[in-house]
């Protein structure tokens, strides 16, 4: 805009003199207060006499007609002072062109006199003053949008519990005039959105996990089998995983207990060890008594009793004083429970398969048999384990045991092999005397030790349990497995878990998780299923016509009648072999059971299914009410179960489709996509409704739905009273999902949003730079932001902080010595000035973002900080401006620096260069990735020295901070206040938002600059707490700022 | 809601309608109305055979063929067959007989589930608890070409799977699906045939789409009446938008409707398959055959242009009385040269013959709707008793709208392991109904010769 020339137009018939005076007249007036001099009638008259004959004079010849969509000012769309006022955001640009002595360019044929550049300053102020002041507090153009694409995934996430992140597939937001995505101005809807919508719909219900009571959403989709198994598996080996079993964690525990007053706390529990220690305080109780309450003369627990008495104790003061205990300890903890369990191990259970020929013993019914027979032994002792003294008969020390019995994945061939039972080797721990009194006491001791210490508290994996196989030849990830061969189906073996360890609380959890694998995954169907598929393809046990009659496909072969009908023939085959012996009718009774057993399960489920279809609406109607954020109408829940049945009873869907697509259907709402800011009631500038107002807080802070919490102040009525807003917004800025804001706002706003896509670095040229780092650098200051909003920092930290935040992968890349763990773990570092690091100004993210690749961009950088940072208006540069080389390399015999300095020689080139890229020049000492150097790519030495706009002079980052500090602190603080508001109220700023901003600025310098206060301020606002009623506001009124939406995305 | 409500006992009306017709008529088939294009003699036909919509079935036979009986020699009718083959007669000029093809992945890992849960992807499998595999090439078209069909994808079976685990520590899922959604599902299998038959009519698949996009403009109509001016405008665009997505869905239809309209003049019904009881057919026979019926249905009136059928499961357990074997079929696999196994292998041959011959009596352009189609019948080994799959027997019929020449042995045995990939005749396929890949499974190349 500034290269082209001005020339002068002399056509208009004011002469520039008379406007003049007139105006400095009326300004005058004004000042004097004058107030009834300043209304809109003057304003009009003053406008057209005085102030548009200047424009015409100095402007108009390149302000032409159609310049605004240039994105120039077209002073020909500005007849009247409506229209100014129309164009806040436009003409507070120009009045910042015109105060900077940019407009008009010293190439214009005329310029300005002092005294006329003040005038129209001066008026186009009053102007808008007197606007702000008339209009201070209108809520401004906020209209219905859809939620963003980065509020849509978070509000999903709030919403499911889980992560899913469907708008990834979503085309990228464009972002409004400020720079944000979140606002009506830019959020447009096309068909191609909404059939990503609809995918995305569906997508997430796929996530619905129907359970006996209710449905939620599982991590994963769980719409196949294979994933609902996954599911539900997964959640019990898990809760499995996470129980405290380790005994010298018990027996530590213990000690503590007993060394309470030697470790300073005399008052504590033993609960309260439990807690410190992650034990089970049920388990824990258990484990005192044993060791302390009675005394064994005898057997395993006399020996850890003996153990236990040979702990050290805690000695005194010294001890107590830093709260450690001596290590020897935890290294006498262990060694007795590396006694429990080899001891336990020796006392092992063996149980044989039973075997009914045909029925191998890898049919289910001697499967389930003997899972049984391990499940109901795990804490009592098996006596055949013990060796009584001159009686069990031994193998002497040399004779090597006999081969593990191993059978072939045949069941005919498992059968066959009878198990050879090797002789045990002499074992002094299992050594028990023979006389009867004597063996009894023994056996006794064994006995109490077997119950305290289960020989497993859960089985989380079972190979094929008939094959007998030793340990660590077992088929290994078969989770909660049965133990049968090619067929699905569980066994729960956890009964030590559930009676030594667990409260009940932890009970309930686990037995509604294992109901719930049988009723999520169907299991009882598919075992049952796949037991007859087995017993004809695998073990050909039904081979004869009679069994033709049954079919794994067939709809029915689970009733009652088929199942009995099918055990009927079943067991006439067994029967018709069977011995006559006890061992035939132990396994026929096992048949029997098994049947029995099925079918239960089986009619359970039945009923369990249907009663659970009501349980399923009402998880609808509560996942709708939190869909919409607000309480559904009676007529809204009618009218979802009505589409409900619909979709089952009429369109035919099964009800687990049904639900799944009403699902999809509450989520492709206006309620759900849209914030409509709704229930607004008086006259003029409507009150938002306390849940509009729950809304319009969360998305603020957490770009996200409103929490439980929010809603019940909202179900109050309180919302709306600044001391509950203000609350519930400092709670939420403590919130982990603040981040949010950080990642939306801050992101936006400094333009590093997108950072975590960029690939703009020649990654052979810079090998530190892999994606770890770049996601390092990505969150440096997010976890800087959201530091320093939690503990109440000042903003002006961002600037001159001398501290920040890194991880391991940002630390190596800064320097930065002992900062060690995983990628997810961020300290904070002091002193970051010894690194040239500290605040936002050095931090990876920007230099890296801001430089092309091969070189640094001083200018880039520089444009980075005023601009965004500062918030200073610089226009965009001129088509063919030269490219510099892309690699510092091949700069030849200049410096960039150098090259730049050329540049600007260029006088319609400096007019804007020399207001950034000294600010630029500062970060020569970063390479292109951010890293510190002495050299550039081209081996030359960097000089981070540069002359201010203004004169003053410094070098490098201190330089920077010091320049900002004299002369441009209070440009960033203004900017920062400007963006945050317009981000919290989702629109471009109107003149009216003047007295707000005025009043964030006064109240940071108030209150140490908080980041908190500018939020609270924001929020307690009436642009926050009012919607506009459009249909009463004038034309003259304070309308939406304007400014031509741009097409591209938030950042770039 | 009203009109929603309209709407939505029109679709059912429409489709008891539909069944109501079937039972009434009692005729299994009366399929002389092609669906795209016209029948000669029709006013204003045209006809365009790359305008036709190109079809993949792949046919799946668990645990070999009889090998003996499985060859065929020389070109097009004067093609020999072997017994196993013989059903196939028929349709000589029509097939390709292709033999030296495998899956890398699938071999050296263990028999079974390992050698089968990859056969359409290409990809190796992983062991334990945990499903790793690859997307199948007939969920790739399906993604490509689903859109534009009421079903991206008919994915049926008639044995319903099992989960559990196999000696080789492979899930048994992997002998159950051969249709895989992504790298850790299968795509569910519909066993039923009455339930198949369902899923192509209005309300399933993309049609379920339907009921919602009007249950959300009910939505957006009513809330348009309580909000302000300029909201109002929003949610008209989102009204508007919505509206579009649902015209694209009706797009799906025009070709039908024409088809209808045709069927109307001539006074026949266009869709004249019974409805498949509910349950399931007593006789295996009677399930295959209804499952082929649906495959061909769904491809006459374009409800769906991809499809797997499942005849059997890897290790499977359906029997045979009615071809004298007493055994199930895993186990009679176990004795693949026997006669016994010879007429299971051609009992299974004949269900492909049997989809052919109901795609060769559907004109469509000018020639029929198998010409349009590419039916793959595969099992994931040759030999049961050996468990080998180094050379997977493969047979296809049909010319996929005249991009695929027919009438061919083509015999891979002899070239090198980089040049007889399953993957790379994938690729060729995928080529020919337009989804061009750079890679599929472990192949880069297309099938040199195919």
């Amino acid at each position: 805009m500034c290269a082209s020339g001005c020339a002068s137009s002399f056509w208009w018939p004011s002469a520039p003199g008379k406007s003049l005076f007139a105006v400095v007249a009326w300004l005058c007036a004004c000042a004097t207060g004058n107030a009834r001099g300043a209304d809109a009638a003057d304003f009009e008259k003053r406008y057209a006499e005085s102030v548009r004959p200047l424009l015409e004079t100095y402007c108009s010849a390149c302000h032409g007609k159609e310049q605004e969509a240039a994105n120039k000012l077209d002073l020909s769309l500005y007849a009247s002072i409506d229209d100014v006022g129309k164009a806040h955001a436009r003409w507070q640009k120009a009045i910042k062109r015109l105060e900077a002595k940019e407009m008009p360019p010293d190439d214009a044929a005329a310029q300005p006199s002092e005294e006329e550049r003040r005038a129209i300053i001066d008026f186009l102020k009053a102007f808008f003053a007197e606007q702000a002041k008339k209009n201070a507090g209108d809520p401004g153009p906020v209209v219905a949008r859809r939620l963003n694409n980065a509020e849509y995934d978070y509000t999903i996430r709030d919403l499911t519990g889980v992560d899913i992140r469907p708008a990834q597939e979503f085309p990228v937001d464009p972002a409004n005039e400020a720079g944000f995505d979140n606002s009506g101005e830019s959020l447009a809807m096309s068909g191609a959105l909404v059939k990503k919508y609809l995918q995305a719909a569906r997508q997430v219900s796929e996530y619905v996990v129907f359970k006996p009571e209710g449905f939620c959403f599982a991590p994963h989709p769980v719409v196949t089998d294979t994933d609902r198994d996954k599911y539900c598996v997964k959640r019990i080996v898990d809760f499995y995983k996470r129980q405290p079993t380790n005994y010298a964690d018990y027996f530590q525990a213990a000690w503590r207990y007993k060394n309470r007053e030697g470790l300073g706390k005399p008052g504590a529990t033993l609960d309260d060890f439990a807690a410190a220690g992650r034990v089970s305080p049920k388990y824990l109780q258990l484990m005192w008594a044993t060791l302390t309450e009675t005394k064994d003369e005898v057997g395993p627990i006399a020996q850890l009793q003996v153990m236990w008495n040979d702990l050290p104790a805690a000695e005194g003061s010294k001890i107590a004083a830093d709260g450690r205990e001596p290590e020897v300890v935890r290294g006498h903890c262990e060694k007795m429970r590396d006694y429990v369990v080899r001891l336990r191990e020796k006392l092992e259970w063996k149980f044989a398969n039973l075997v009914l020929k045909p029925i191998g013993p890898g049919s289910q019914p001697f499967v389930l048999w003997k899972d049984r027979q391990f499940a109901t032994h795990r804490m009592t002792l098996n006596r055949s384990a013990l060796q009584v003294a001159g009686e069990t008969e031994l193998a002497a020390a040399d004779e090597k045991p006999d081969a593990e019995a191993e059978a072939g994945a045949d069941d005919d061939d498992a059968a066959k092999k009878k198990m050879t039972l090797k002789k045990p080797v002499a074992d002094p721990e299992l050594t028990i005397p023979a006389d009867p009194a004597g063996r009894a006491r023994y056996e006794d001791a064994f006995e109490r030790f077997c119950k305290v210490f289960p020989d497993a508290f859960y089985i989380s994996e079972r190979g094929r349990i008939f094959l007998d196989r030793p340990k660590d030849k077992q088929d290994k990830g078969r989770l909660l497995n049965a133990g049968f061969h090619s067929m699905m189906g569980y066994f729960r073996d956890d009964e030590p878990l559930c009676e030594l360890m667990l409260d009940d609380a932890g009970q309930r959890e686990l037995d509604a998780m294992w109901e719930e694998l049988d009723f999520i995954t169907l299991a009882p169907i598919r075992q049952h299923t796949g037991f007859i598929w087995y017993e004809r393809a695998e073990s050909h046990t039904i081979r004869g016509s009679e069994f033709d009659q049954f079919r794994s496909e067939d709809k029915d072969i689970t009733s009652e009648a088929k199942i009995k009908q099918f055990a009927e023939v079943y067991l006439a085959q067994a029967r018709k072999n069977a011995p006559e012996d006890g061992n035939a009718a132990e396994a026929i009774k096992a048949v029997e059971d098994f049947f029995d057993s099925v079918n239960a399960k089986l009619r359970w489920l039945e009923q369990a299914k249907l009663a659970s279809e009501p349980s399923h609406i009402k998880s609808l109607l509560e996942f709708a009410q939190r869909d919409y954020r607000r309480p559904l109408s009676d007529a809204e829940r009618d009218d979802l179960v009505a589409f409900y049945r619909q979709l089952k009873d009429k369109d035919g869907l099964s009800h687990e489709d049904a639900m799944r697509d009403t699902v999809a259907s509450v989520l492709m709402s206006p309620h759900f996509c849209y914030r409509l800011d709704l229930e607004v009631a008086g006259p003029r500038q409507k009150a938002l409704g306390d849940y509009g107002l729950a809304s319009r807080l969360s998305y603020f802070i957490w770009s996200s739905m409103p929490d439980a919490e929010l809603l019940e102040c909202a179900r109050k009525g309180e919302l709306h009273k600044p001391e509950v807003m203000t609350a519930q917004a400092r709670r939420m800025l403590r919130d982990e999902r603040a981040r949010g804001l950080a990642v939306e706002f801050l992101g936006n706003w400094l333009d590093f949003r997108r950072f975590e896509e960029h690939n703009a670095v020649d990654r052979e040229r810079f090998p530190a730079f892999n994606n770890e780092l770049r996601q390092a650098m990505f969150e440096e200051p997010i976890q800087f932001f959201l530091n320093m909003v939690r503990d109440g920092r000042p903003v002006l930290d961002l600037l001159y902080a001398d501290y920040t935040f890194v991880n391991p992968a940002l630390a190596k890349h800064y320097g930065m010595t002992g900062v060690t763990g995983a990628a997810d773990h961020w300290q904070r570092v002091d002193d970051a000035g010894q690194y040239e690091r500290g605040g936002l100004l050095p931090m990876a993210v920007f230099l890296t973002k801001n430089a092309p690749g091969l070189r640094t961009s001083p200018v880039k950088r520089g444009y980075w900080v005023v601009r965004r940072l500062l918030g200073e208006e610089i226009p965009p540069p001129p088509p063919n401006v030269p490219v510099l080389p892309t690699d510092e390399a091949q700069l030849g015999d200049l410096t960039l620096r150098e090259t730049l300095a050329r540049h600007r020689e260029i006088k319609s080139c400096a007019a804007c260069h020399d207001r950034f890229d000294s600010m630029g020049l500062v970060f020569e000492g970063y390479g292109p990735i951010g890293e510190r150097r002495d050299k550039d790519l081209g081996g030359k030495p960097v000089d981070a020295n540069a002359t201010f706009p203004g004169g003053s002079e410094g070098e490098g980052l201190a330089g920077l901070r010091q320049y900002i500090k004299q002369h441009r602190e209070a440009d960033f603080l203004d900017n920062l206040c400007r963006k945050l508001l317009s981000y919290g109220l989702s629109r471009t700023l109107v003149a009216s938002d003047e007295p707000l901003v005025e009043a964030m600025r006064k109240r940071l310098a108030q209150d140490d600059y908080r980041f908190n206060c500018v939020v609270e301020s924001i929020v307690t606002s009436p642009q926050f707490l009012m919607k506009r009623d459009e249909e009463k506001l004038t034309s003259s009124d304070n309308f939406h700022s304007g400014g031509s939406l741009r097409s591209t995305p938030a950042t770039r | 809601m009203r009109n929603f409500l309209q709407a939505a006992s029109d679709k059912i009306s429409r489709r008891t309608l539909l069944r109501g017709a079937g039972v009434a008529m009692a005729l299994p088939w009366l399929e002389t109305i092609p669906v795209w294009g016209a029948v000669s003699g029709a006013v204003g036909s045209v006809t365009d055979a790359a305008a036709m919509p190109k079809r993949f079935a792949a046919l799946f036979l668990a645990c070999g063929v009889n090998q003996n009986h499985w060859w065929a020699k020389g070109a097009g009718e004067k093609m020999e067959l072997g017994k196993s083959l013989e059903p196939m007669a028929p349709f000589k000029s029509k097939i390709n007989f292709v033999r030296g093809l495998f899956n890398k992945a699938a071999t050296g890992v263990g028999i079974h589930p390992g050698q089968t849960g990859n056969l359409l992807s290409g990809v190796p499998l992983q062991k334990g608890a945990e499903l790793r595999g690859g997307i199948t090439m007939d969920q790739v078209l399906a993604n490509h070409l689903g859109e534009e069909t009421v079903q991206p994808s008919l994915v049926l079976g008639c044995e319903q799977p099992v989960t559990g685990y196999h000696e080789t520590n492979f899930s048994m899922a992997y002998s159950s699906h051969i249709s895989w959604q992504s790298s850790t599902s299968p795509v569910p299998m519909e066993v039923y045939p009455s339930l198949a038959f369902d899923s192509l009519f209005e309300n399933h698949g993309n049609m379920r789409n339907r009921s919602i996009l009007d249950r959300v403009q009910e939505q957006a109509k009513a809330l348009a009446g309580e909000v302000s001016s300029g909201d109002r405008g929003r949610l008209d665009e989102y009204l508007t938008s919505v509206r579009e997505v649902e015209k694209r869905i009706d797009k799906m239809r025009p070709e039908l409707d024409k088809a209808k309209e045709r069927a109307a003049d001539q006074g026949k019904p266009l869709i004249a398959m019974k409805r498949p009881d509910d349950g399931l057919p007593e006789d295996i026979r009677e399930h295959m055959k209804l499952m082929c019926d649906v495959i061909a249905l769904a491809f006459q009136t374009d409800k769906t242009r991809v499809a797997t059928l499942l005849l059997c499961r890897d290790i499977s357990g359906l029997f045979y009385p009615f071809l004298d074997v007493r055994t199930a079929h895993h186990p009679a696999s176990h004795d693949d040269l026997s006669d016994s196994y010879e007429r299971i292998t051609r009992y299974y041959v004949s269900q492909l013959a049997y989809l052919c011959g109901r795609l060769e009596a559907m004109p469509e352009g000018e020639g029929t709707v198998l010409d349009n189609s590419c039916l793959m019948f595969v099992s994931n080994m040759t030999s049961g008793s050996k468990h080998d799959n180094s050379k997977l027997p493969v047979l296809m019929a049909g010319g996929l709208g005249g991009t695929l020449e027919t009438g061919r042995v083509l015999d891979y045995t002899n070239e090198g392991d980089d040049k007889r990939k399953m993957c790379s005749m994938y690729l060729s396929i995928m080529d020919r109904m337009g989804v061009k890949l750079d890679r599929f499974g472990d192949a880069t190349t297309r099938l040199a010769g195919f």
